[in-house]
């Protein structure tokens, strides 16, 4: 049995968590899923048509911003912006919601499509949903660790694209 | 899991603290949610998250009367130790009031009646032997042992002097009573016996023969002496004949080390340790005594949260690490705690009997210096 991060220690790092993203920092984004079911794809998996989401989900989240970025094209100025998105995991487990590629992410009135969606941040280097508990020198590994954060990167899309409201092309 | 926090509020029940010292008392029953509420409320509740429970908050409340206890009684243990050592361990003390007594320094001070022979707790016995004629030296050890003592003795006084010059105050024949058989014979008593003297003479004059017939002694004969090293006697003169007993006194030394230990049968005060002070009663500590128990409480408080939230020095958040504020909060209670536990000290040390026997001196004087400072009227009669 592993002596650090236990269960008992995890509720409390829960908690402060909970309280620095909803207290202190209390930044929120509105996700929506992709509804697989309604939106028609081809052969190679993207959407042929207008794509349909999920009822939206508001979540607590911490958010690096970077700057925007404006490049001048043939056919115009082009808007471009990167932000990455960290749930608390515990949030999202309690929503019923995984951020994946292709989602929508809506933060202050601008869209941004997940491109790439990890959880790489175990505490004490532990996950609880792999403990190969089957090790009998180290039983209940079950117990020990806690996956903090899923990150989304995503990229700035216009709201024309997105068809979740009414934009003018 | 999901471990609860302090929700706001308590209730509290008995056999919600460690030890249950106080769980039974109604006012601490009472005040044991009070202090929860204060304690939070100090912490930074409700605008801030405690993640402390309930049973926290109660741990340290007991710990805090008691603490606030321990100073108390250990104050007074300090100030009575001289007073209540040798009486029952069933007392409580606690509650007593101690009247000062001078029992135990009696007690203390009996080792120097030993040694000055005017009381003590070991016993001074007697014994003698006999002088053998040309024989100075004689080995009381050994006479000892031919008495059947063991662990040796201790000589602690030797009957051997020369005869009191008072007996021969009559004797024509001292050297000094010459005096007296001439002023009997000026007065036609010649013929009487010298032992009967029916001039009543001045005491100085007594002295003055007594003296005489010592310092005769002292010049013209042998003194009477004795020299003892390791209880080897060597008597002054050399005896000229055998048969005279010389009597000595003596304790035994495994008496003196058995006075040390008193091992007796009755549970008494020896140390402080087994002195009578329980816990104190909670509802008869004063708002003096509840205030620091708060302070003390909250300070407790403040180190189990700092121990909480210490325990993991970065704290890990979605994409980052944070340090929360356990530093700061242990060392406020390390802080505060060693002033509270000074201020509590200080407190009682002034109210100890020595500082408050000065103060009334001090008062006194005080007093004294004021009233001489109203103008002396002059009495005309």
């Amino acid at each position: 049995m592993a002596l650090f991060g236990s269960s008992r220690d995890v509720s409390m790092l829960r908690k402060v968590n909970r309280e620095l993203l909803g207290d202190i920092m209390s930044q929120q984004c509105v996700l929506y899923k992709v509804n697989l079911e309604k939106t028609v794809s081809n052969i190679y998996g993207e959407s042929t048509g207008y794509r349909y989401y999920t009822e939206p989900t508001i979540l607590y989240c911490r958010i690096t911003r970077t700057d925007p970025t404006f490049n001048n094209t043939d056919i115009g100025r082009d808007y471009s912006r990167t932000m990455t998105f960290s749930f608390l995991r515990d949030d999202l487990v309690d929503a019923s919601v995984y951020p994946e590629l292709g989602d929508i992410i809506m933060y202050q009135e601008g869209y941004f499509e997940v491109e790439q969606s990890y959880d790489n941040q175990l505490f004490v280097g532990k996950d609880p949903d792999y403990p190969y508990a089957t090790n009998p020198l180290n039983p209940g590994l079950e117990n020990f660790g806690y996956s903090v954060s899923i990150n989304c990167i995503a990229h700035y899309i216009p709201a024309d694209k997105v068809n979740l409201t009414k934009e003018r092309p | 899991m999901n471990i609860p926090i302090y929700p706001g509020s308590s209730s509290f029940f008995p056999g919600n603290t460690p030890f249950g010292f106080y769980d039974n008392d109604y006012d601490f029953q009472v005040d044991a949610d009070k202090v929860a509420t204060f304690c939070a409320r100090r912490l930074g509740y409700p605008i801030m998250e405690v993640e402390l429970q309930d049973i926290n908050f109660y741990a340290a409340f007991e710990e805090a009367i008691t603490t606030y206890g321990n100073e108390l009684y250990a104050f007074q243990l300090r100030d009575n130790l001289l007073n209540v050592i040798n009486t029952p361990t069933s007392s409580n003390l606690s509650t007593a009031l101690i009247t000062p007594s001078l029992a135990n320094i009696i007690r203390m001070s009996q080792q120097y009646g030993v040694e000055a022979g005017v009381g003590g707790n070991v016993t001074w016995y007697s014994g003698s032997f006999t002088t053998t004629a040309s024989i100075q030296d004689y080995d009381l050890g050994d006479w000892a042992i031919s008495q059947s003592i063991s662990g040796g003795i201790e000589i602690k006084r030797i009957f051997h002097y020369g005869p009191p010059a008072v007996t021969r105050f009559y004797d024509p024949y001292a050297g000094t009573g010459l005096g007296t058989q001439n002023l009997m014979d000026s007065f036609g008593f010649g013929a009487y016996s010298p032992s009967v003297n029916f001039v009543l003479m001045p005491v100085n004059y007594d002295i003055q023969v007594i003296q005489a017939i010592e310092f005769n002694d002292t010049v013209r004969k042998s003194a009477y002496s004795f020299e003892l090293i390791n209880n080897k006697l060597k008597i002054f003169p050399i005896p000229d004949q055998s048969g005279v007993n010389i009597y000595f006194q003596y304790i035994k030394l495994q008496d003196r080390l058995d006075s040390i230990v008193n091992t007796g049968s009755a549970a008494v005060i020896t140390n402080p340790s087994n002195a009578g002070y329980q816990n104190p009663v909670y509802s008869r500590i004063n708002s003096i005594g509840r205030q620091w128990i708060f302070e003390y409480t909250l300070s407790l408080c403040k180190e189990i949260l700092g121990y909480v939230r210490g325990k993991y020095t970065q704290v890990p958040i979605p994409g980052a690490e944070v340090t929360l504020n356990q530093s700061d909060l242990i060392s406020a209670a390390t802080a505060e705690k060693t002033a509270l536990l000074e201020r509590l000290r200080t407190f009682l040390d002034e109210t100890s009997n020595q500082k408050m026997l000065e103060r009334k001196q001090a008062e006194t004087v005080a007093r004294q210096s004021e009233l001489g400072q109203a103008p002396m009227t002059i009495f005309i009669g």
